[in-house]
């Protein structure tokens, strides 16, 4: 019935839609954890067992997703009776739903991403390239594999980081996995398991092209920003402070008044449709980003 | 028949409000040291003869509300392999509130079983 863990993790997301979302991401967490962990000690104890058999009793126990999240909806309706949060209603009027994305919380944590991604996006690309060319620089030297193998290592790091980040801000989940194998792996496997995963080389390259993206997003992000809010600053600016919306030498333009409205609203529909725009870009990002930096 | 096992079903999810939130919060009373949710289950689950009362899954929302109230406290600690686990302690209001707990459960037991075995009308 379920495959995966993953999957159970999304039917459960998927059931609990609505709700407060500490409550979701609690409830997916812990979901996880137990999982996990009840298939690890199957497989400890009955080494022979069906992976899927396994999953299925384990989750026969655990819980559908669909009791899974009534007992969360449950517990927290009787917990804080006046602080359930109010659902969010899908506003009806397609009006509403233009001006809602306002309201969405995705929207502004894609925004927040985007801005941030310029910082990311220098700092992995820097620490990329130092690490690859000192690398590269450095393997005529005995010293030269340690220096490599622990670039690499920090690559995973970089990755366990961004996953946070997008999962925090673009809502997309990114399977915790730990940035080591087991203790008592022997260094040697290790050090093969760290050369042959081929997401550590996607890192390296997702870190590579995020200095371009990041760039990308806030030119964009802080071009259109510019031009919204000047759309509303017009007439205050002309009304009030007596500035012209053209100066060139002594060639003053003021805008006509009739025209106020028209850069007004032109002002707050560039921007609205951006934030729809940055939400859509925000989820695209995410997937990306999880099918680069993680182990499906 | 449909009606009646809603009922059954709700009679049962309304006993178990507060029964959980004793058994867990008993459970860590007894604990000698952090547990994390699997533990907890897994314990549970050898200590019942009968069919489980409630799924697993139903526990640890349980046992985040119990954090919440400042029964338990807990902690996230990395695991070998997979995610990390939440490792659940009883704190001392969590101590003192288990045994008006157990007081409560005590005078509620016997009554409902006197009632159950029938009532004298003199």
């Amino acid at each position: 019935m379920t495959n995966s863990v993953e999957e159970y993790l999304d039917a459960l997301k998927k059931e609990l839609e609505g709700s407060d979302s500490a409550t979701i991401q609690d409830a997916l967490v812990d979901a996880e954890e137990h999982l996990t962990t009840a298939l690890e000690s199957a497989r400890e104890t009955q080494p022979d067992l069906d992976e899927e058999d396994a999953l299925d009793q384990i989750i026969e126990q655990y819980g559908t997703p669909e009791e899974t999240a009534a007992a969360y909806v449950e517990v927290e309706r009787r917990t804080f009776p006046g602080l359930t949060p109010a659902t969010v209603k899908k506003q009806g009027s397609p009006l509403g739903r233009f001006f809602g994305i306002y309201a969405d919380p995705r929207a502004w944590g894609s925004l927040f991403y985007m801005l941030i991604a310029f910082v990311t996006g220098i700092v992995y690309f820097s620490w990329a390239v130092t690490g690859l060319s000192v690398s590269i620089s450095f393997a005529i030297f005995i010293f030269g594999l340690p220096v490599a193998l622990l670039f690499l290592l920090s690559v995973r790091g970089v990755a366990w980081l961004e996953g946070r980040l997008v999962e925090a801000l673009l809502g997309v989940r990114m399977p915790r996995r730990s940035l080591l194998p087991p203790k008592g792996t022997k260094l040697l496997e290790r050090i093969k398991v760290l050369v042959t995963d081929k997401h550590t080389w996607l890192s390296i390259l997702y870190m590579l092209i995020q200095f371009v993206l990041g760039t990308a997003y806030f030119v964009v992000l802080v071009t259109v920003f510019s031009l919204s809010l000047s759309g509303l600053a017009i007439p205050i600016l002309q009304e009030v402070f007596n500035l012209p919306v053209v100066q060139n030498y002594d060639v003053h333009y003021f805008l006509p008044q009739w025209g106020y409205p028209l850069v007004v609203l032109a002002g707050i529909l560039l921007w609205t449709t951006t934030m729809h725009l940055v939400k859509w870009v925000g989820g695209l990002h995410g997937r990306y980003a999880k099918a680069l930096l993680v182990t499906d | 028949m449909v009606e009646e096992n809603a009922l059954t079903k709700k009679f049962q999810k309304e006993m178990n409000a507060g029964i959980a939130s004793l058994a867990l919060l008993s459970v860590m009373g007894q604990a000698k040291e952090p547990m994390y949710g699997y533990q907890v289950a897994k314990l549970l689950e050898d200590n019942n003869q009968g069919a489980p009362i409630m799924k697993q899954g139903a526990l640890y929302p349980v046992l985040r509300s119990l954090e919440k109230s400042g029964l338990l406290a807990s902690k996230v600690e990395p695991s070998v392999s997979g995610p990390p686990r939440r490792y659940y302690t009883i704190t001392d209001t969590g101590r003192e509130t288990l045994a008006l707990w157990k007081e409560i459960w005590g005078q509620t037991k016997s009554f409902v079983d006197h009632i159950l075995k029938g009532v004298t009308n003199d």
